[in-house]
């Protein structure tokens, strides 16, 4: 498990018109935490799981994971893209079995792990199946059980179910509880669902527009395990308002097209 | 856990594959006699269009002409009679092809890995591009007194044009796939632990395999021109030199049975090639089979 410590991070964009896309953010993320980041399209977010994840740079500050200065990106950070980015050419199983095998790590282990995470996600059956021949909720879970294989440190994901219609979303949330219920990862969560944030996290960072600061973050303490059934008590309710009215404040204009 | 009770499964449309692939076989067919129509009637006309044999006073044979010109070309004696062409044709052909054949399998073997290096590498791109992009104007017809004086008349200098044809689409082509490979595939391997080369082998060439392929094809075309360009003047086989030598004895009817050739091994060729793309790509046909 992980501790993930970022101080007055900061992030500009070099170019002509320099983009600053983040604002000297500091956040810490405790062992087996979830954390959602939670912003409209286009408010910094992204950057900052990326800058974690390994694949951007940073202009100023500081990124700790477990102590340790983050480098470039590996499989101590699983990562879970919004369009899954599965390989198209490999069949399901391989597309799961890729990073052990990138790592060296032996077959018959990485075989059984494989087959354990696919039965997790609810997979067993498509093990051979191209991602082309699955619906975007099957590859999530694709992409999902790819990372939990490699058993990450970290889990990064960066609004893995915002392309999914809203009942697949749902189904993907309740899977996603029974998952970290399960392994108890630390997870970075980037949305821009108030719903989603509430339902899943243990806290939520409401992230104010560019550049991107935590304009406030809200302890979310409703008991676990959680459900989708969760979504409608007046408890959930009362913090869906909460956060509606931080983001009215962050967010003049576009308060309403994020929810 | 029954997640994917829920979710719609392309898969689970197999049971009527088999009455699919049927009817697909009917549309082929249908197709196929669709296609037939337009050049069967232009070859009627051709024929009905003639006086004793042949149409503008004498200079372009009727089909049936042509017909039992290319028969003899094909299957009469050896060095009987007053035709030179007799019984020739598959050495023809066999000449050709092997040509087409060496020349592609060196454009393939330097333009592949040439192009995913372009496409992959800032500095190998910086290094070579430039001077590719310098020599590519000049039409590989430009480049035959080069061939003959660099390796005379021969095979070779064949083999070097068609080479050089086919090696400008087929790089070009690598290069367009290796340099948009998607962002995202290349994260996530990163993430999953693979170095530099386990990305390039196997994200960087597997997503360039569809340009690569469309490369291939186009370089195919070129091919074929470049063989009929060579041997008609820098070899002395081949359907290039039936083609040109049958036009200096006036033997009209062989130039288009031979005309006729090229375009029958062209479109046999491009046939082979998409079937070996659909084996090689098939994890992208599962998809626009839907």
């Amino acid at each position: 498990m992980a501790r993930i410590e970022i101080s007055s991070l900061a992030k500009v964009y070099p170019g002509p018109k320099p983009v600053n896309a983040l604002d000297h953010v500091s956040l810490d993320v405790a062992e087996g935490e979830f954390i959602a980041l939670l912003g409209p399209s286009g408010c910094g977010k992204s950057t900052l799981l990326n800058i974690l994840a390994g694949f951007e740079s940073k202009t100023e500050g500081e990124v700790r994971f477990d102590g340790q200065p983050v480098g470039k990106a590996g499989p101590d950070r699983g990562v879970v893209f919004q369009e899954a980015a599965l390989f198209p050419w490999l069949t399901v199983f391989d597309n799961v079995t890729f990073g052990p095998r990138m790592q060296g790590v032996a077959k018959p282990v990485y075989e059984k792990i494989a087959h354990d995470m696919l039965a997790l996600v609810g997979l067993r059956d498509f093990a051979h199946a191209y991602p082309s021949q699955l619906s975007g909720g099957m590859r999530q879970r694709v992409g999902i059980a790819r990372v939990l294989v490699m058993k990450p440190r970290a889990l990064l994901m960066d609004e893995p179910f915002g392309a999914l219609d809203a009942q697949t979303r749902l189904s993907m949330q309740e899977l996603l509880l029974e998952v970290w219920q399960r392994l108890k990862t630390t997870v970075v969560f980037v949305t821009h669902d108030i719903d989603e944030a509430v339902l899943l996290a243990d806290r939520v960072c409401i992230m104010s527009a560019r550049p991107a600061r935590i304009a406030r973050q809200i302890n979310i303490d409703l008991p676990r395990p959680r459900s989708i059934d969760d979504l409608t008590t007046p408890a959930f309710i009362r913090y869906k308002a909460e956060i509606m009215q931080v983001m009215r404040d962050a967010h003049p204009a576009k308060a309403i097209a994020a929810e | 856990m029954t997640h994917g009770a829920h979710e719609a499964v392309t898969t689970s449309a197999r049971p009527s594959a088999y009455g699919l692939a049927a009817f697909r076989g009917g549309l082929h067919l249908r197709k196929l006699a669709a296609g037939a129509v337009l050049p069967l009637l232009v070859i009627l006309l051709w024929q009905l269009a003639g006086t004793g044999g042949s149409l503008f006073g004498g200079v372009l044979p009727t089909p049936d002409r042509v017909a039992s010109a290319w028969y003899t070309w094909a299957f009469g004696n050896r060095g009987m009679g007053m035709n030179p062409y007799s019984g020739s044709w598959f050495d023809s052909v066999v000449f050709s092809t092997t040509r087409v054949l060496q020349g592609f399998a060196v454009a393939l073997l330097v333009g592949i890995p040439t192009g995913i290096m372009i496409g992959w590498n800032r500095l190998v791109a910086g290094a070579v591009d430039p001077a590719l992009q310098m020599l590519r104007p000049i039409p590989i017809t430009a480049w035959l007194p080069f061939a003959i004086a660099v390796f005379g008349i021969s095979s070779i200098g064949a083999v070097f044009l068609i080479a050089l044809g086919v090696f400008y689409p087929v790089v070009i082509n690598t290069t367009q796939g290796a340099r948009h490979v998607e962002r995202n595939l290349v994260r996530a391997a990163q993430m999953m632990g693979a170095s530099r080369l386990d990305i390039l082998l196997r994200v960087v060439i597997p997503a360039s395999l569809p340009s690569i392929f469309t490369g291939v094809r186009i370089g195919l075309g070129t091919g074929w021109t470049a063989v009929i360009v060579a041997e008609m003047i820098a070899v002395k086989s081949g359907l290039g030199y039936v083609l040109w030598d049958a036009y200096y004895l006036g033997r009209m009817d062989v130039v288009i049975a031979d005309m006729a050739t090229i375009g029958i091994m062209g479109l046999l060729s491009d046939q082979l090639i998409l079937m070996i793309e659909r084996y090689a790509l098939s994890w992208r046909l599962v998809n626009s089979n839907r």
